[in-house]
């Protein structure tokens, strides 16, 4: 979907220029900016209620920007809704995880693949041959999907009841599916033990390396810091920082209003 | 997928009910026949309500409204204006399908109890629009509509009729399998769960609903066509308040999401009030006595393939099921 427009290492990817948001007196986010550019890996920290989740829901059109302007591939898309924001190449996921239930694990990623379906009602009530193709090639892919998630012995069970670990897992295999230009990671490693996080560290730097930029949302700053690219800090609705990794850690504001507790001073150690 | 795949319980009832329409159709009495023909018939809009409600989780009360487009568009063209009532089916068939894009949109807007809400209004209104207007010849209705006819073959012959109203029947479940096991009928089962997920991926959630309601009101005005054309009589109790509900009793009762459940639910919904018939003033106690029965053994229906009590959870409120 939406290969008119330019791509490349010098596609400008997702941006948000001076995005605010308020709820009723609430500023939730205050004039941020954050551009996010294709195959990096762009961290997105802060405490809690500093806005991180409210910039994904703006980014990915589920909240509509009170004041600035949120552009993918250089075109504005502050007014488009949720599809067609998935349409134009922008995937996400949620800080709950999300499940559809009532479909199984495998269904789950098929529907990811939604946008990728090219047969409409005629060809499916009529079984034609290149439907018939399709839909095999695609279970086929969405098979070994499962299977590089380590998910494939759970294919046939109900989404519902999987464990919390492997939910995170499908939620991403199901983004992931989408073949996105830019995915939106929502505290994807929350509740992961190190062996999961550290599957997870290798599916996002896979992820990057095959050209998707990669917006990650996580408590974990280790975690976080490991793997980007770019760093941004939020506190308060506001960015307090971005920038190289490095030089966010250095960063006596970042220190002061979030890194400054001890035990992020341990494991930066 | 899984939900979809015939179980051999359900292919085994398939094949039954097949060998009683042959059984009926050779050696049947008139009131077999009869009986056939309007399970067949009532089958078709429970399948057409199983798309909407079962696969895309749009709890609409208005498909006897799209039947009362069907019977009284052919009623009132064929008798009134004398349309062939071919052309007058396939008419109503197109108003019903501009019915449904005109009021779909804003509508299928509406969640859950509103929706529910939206569309018992739609259907009282239908009901009260039939018993008030001249133009539906009001409470009297319309009698005498004229047969179907190919050349010079007539379908007076109740068996040709019972072979039509099965062909019906067979298409529509035929049509609901073939989207519901697709990457369509996946996105209608996403999204009657998780809309905000399935728009998140991309799934066009209005448009995957409206094309929902527009096939199930195709379906409802077709059999709400051959109903009229089968008993040449029109009038606005086929479309009252009671006939909404007995075609949620006839999905429930069914299953949800079952491929045979519509048939089975009519069957039920149609036959037991006859069967129990000797109960004379306890008639109406004796088939709700037997109607809540079931609903309590099997949640889900006979062959429903929700799990759990969600099937009935997405219709009842929960005060009522809190006891069990």
């Amino acid at each position: 979907m939406g290969s008119t427009v330019a791509q490349g290492p010098d596609e400008p990817g997702l941006e948000l220029v001076d995005v605010s948001k308020t709820f009723g007196g609430l500023t939730a986010v205050s004039s941020a900016s954050l551009t996010l550019r294709p195959g990096t890996v762009h961290g997105l920290i802060g405490p809690n209620g500093a806005g991180k989740s409210t910039l994904i829901g703006i980014a990915s059109g589920f909240i509509k920007p009170s004041s600035g302007q949120v552009r993918l591939a250089g075109r504005d898309i502050s007014t488009l809704d949720p599809t067609r924001v998935a349409q134009l190449g922008l995937a996400r996921t949620f800080q709950q995880a999300t499940p559809i239930t009532g479909l199984t694990v495998l269904e789950n990623v098929m529907v990811g693949m939604h946008l990728h379906y090219r047969s409409g009602i005629a060809a499916v009530l009529f079984r034609t041959p290149s439907m018939r193709r399709e839909a095999r090639e695609r279970e086929a892919a969405a098979r070994s999907m499962l299977e590089n998630f380590e998910l494939g012995a759970d294919a046939d069970t109900d989404a519902a009841d999987l464990p919390f670990g492997k939910l995170r897992f499908l939620e991403i295999a199901r983004a992931v599916v989408m073949q996105p230009r830019l995915l939106l990671l929502d505290e994807p490693a929350a509740g992961l033990n190190a062996i999961e996080t550290e599957r997870l560290a290798a599916i996002i730097r896979v992820q990057a390396a095959q050209g998707t930029g990669i917006l990650l949302v996580d408590h974990d700053v280790p975690f976080v810091f490991s793997l980007c690219d770019h760093v941004t800090v939020m506190n308060f609705g506001s960015v307090i920082a971005s920038g190289k990794p490095d030089d966010v850690y250095r960063d006596a504001a970042v220190r002061e209003a979030y890194l400054g507790d001890e035990t992020a001073e341990e494991t930066a150690a | 997928m899984r939900e979809l795949r015939l179980s051999a319980m359900e292919v085994a009832t398939l094949l039954v009910i097949a060998a009683i329409v042959v059984w009926a159709a050779l050696f049947g009495s008139r009131l077999a026949l009869y009986d056939l023909t309007i399970i067949a018939l009532y089958a078709t809009v429970v399948t057409s309500l199983n798309l909407l409600l079962g696969l895309a989780g749009q709890a609409s009360f208005a498909q006897t409204t799209f039947m009362a487009i069907g019977g009284y568009g052919l009623a009132v063209m064929a008798k009134t204006y004398g349309v062939n009532p071919w052309l007058a089916i396939a008419l109503s068939l197109l108003l019903s399908v501009g019915l449904a894009l005109l009021i779909g949109k804003p509508l299928l807007r509406l969640r859950g109890h509103y929706l529910s809400m939206g569309t018992v209004a739609l259907a009282l209104g239908t009901a009260s629009f039939a018993n008030a207007s001249s133009f539906t010849n009001g409470g009297w209705g319309i009698g005498g509509v004229p047969a179907l006819t190919i050349g010079g073959f007539s379908f007076r012959n109740s068996v040709a009729f019972l072979v039509l109203a099965w062909a019906l029947c067979a298409a529509s479940l035929l049509v609901y399998r073939l989207l519901g096991d697709s990457h369509i009928g996946r996105a209608w089962r996403a999204l009657s769960t998780r809309q905000d997920i399935s728009a998140s991926l991309g799934i066009d959630v209005p448009r995957y609903k409206l094309i929902a309601l527009v096939i199930a009101a195709m379906m409802a005005s077709l059999a709400g066509s051959l109903y009229v054309a089968y008993t040449r009589f029109v009038g606005p109790d086929l479309y009252d308040i009671s006939q909404v509900i007995n075609l949620m009793f006839m999905l429930f009762v069914g299953g949800l999401r079952s491929t045979v459940g519509p048939i089975i639910g009519a069957a039920f919904v149609i036959l037991v009030p006859q069967a129990v018939s000797g109960f004379e003033h306890y008639q109406n106690l004796v088939f709700f006595g037997l109607l809540l029965l079931v609903i309590l053994l099997r949640p889900a229906g006979a062959f429903g393939r929700v799990r759990g009590q969600r099937a009935l959870e997405s219709i009842l409120p929960s005060w009522l099921l809190r006891w069990r």
